[in-house]
């Protein structure tokens, strides 16, 4: 393929259609500049590879609260159970940086344990 | 993240093989493992045989060397493409739209339509050029450009979980 058809090629892959949906893994797309506390309602939860996650309603807002892989929650005693839908949790972590509704939890207190979760 | 998908990477995203990959508690790290180990293998095959082409350790033949290291490079590709799909299947949406995954791809063609050239042109007269002398322009400029696609490989499947 000549040199110029495969850069066309490349900026159209690589351009076209990005959905809009942001992943989210490093840290780094969090500010940890704003440290944020939520306690709130469990309405949604995801036992789920590579990162955990729970959808927690605040007074007059639903937050994407993303957790950490399940490996690791299982091993600090943060079972699948305790993220039950209806139960009350505490989570500090920072907003994302472009998405309003997601934050990274850094520890989360549920059922009266607190477990780290970074 | 919860799948979100519709169409084509929503139902990958629903199959029994993917909601075990978001679910089962090892099965994703597991994978992940086997990812590395077949790429590992691939990549650094492709890397020895490049720097021979490049002019490193002349004495050993071309031929002997391919016959050797791209046996196993190709024997990883079994564990690399299943293992790969498993957890592309698993967030299917996410990394259809993500570009660092999209480069990723196109690197990947680039790599394999790289590699195939050069069996279809200057690998064909490697008699000629097989030990104690310097390949072709040809072999040498494959050889460059399948460390640098090689090198994109890995680090946009590294980047895929940045963006």
């Amino acid at each position: 393929m000549p040199m110029r058809t495969a850069l066309a090629v490349a900026l159209l892959v690589f351009t076209a259609g990005v959905a809009p949906v942001a992943a989210h893994h490093g840290w780094s797309g969090y500010d940890s500049t704003k440290e944020l506390t939520l306690t709130g309602t469990i309405k949604e939860s995801g036992y789920e590879h590579p990162h955990g996650h729970v959808r927690l309603e605040v007074p007059g807002k639903i937050w994407l609260v993303v957790l950490a892989p399940p490996t690791r929650m299982e091993s600090r005693g943060l079972s699948a159970s305790k993220l039950r839908i209806g139960n009350k949790a505490t989570v500090v972590g920072y907003p994302h940086r472009s998405n309003e509704e997601e934050m990274r939890a850094e520890r989360i207190t549920v059922d009266g344990a607190t477990v780290e979760l970074r | 993240m919860t799948p979100a998908g519709s169409g084509w990477t929503g139902w990958l995203e629903a199959t029994a093989a993917a909601t075990a990959m978001r679910q089962s508690l090892w099965l994703y790290p597991i994978v992940e493992i086997l990812h590395i180990i077949g790429f590992v293998v691939l990549v650094g095959s492709a890397a020895m045989f490049d720097l021979r082409l490049l002019g490193l350790s002349r004495q050993l033949p071309v031929t002997g060397m391919e016959r050797h290291l791209l046996t196993w490079a190709r024997a990883s590709v079994l564990l690399i493409v299943p293992t790969g799909g498993l957890m592309f299947i698993a967030h299917a949406n996410e990394f259809a739209g993500n570009p660092a995954f999209r480069l990723k791809l196109l690197f990947l063609v680039l790599a394999a339509l790289n590699a195939a050239l050069f069996h279809l042109r200057p690998f064909r007269q490697v008699a000629g050029w097989d030990q104690g002398t310097r390949a072709p322009l040809a072999a040498r400029v494959a050889a460059c450009l399948s460390l640098v696609l090689w090198t994109g490989v890995i680090a946009c499947g590294r980047l895929l979980a940045y963006f």
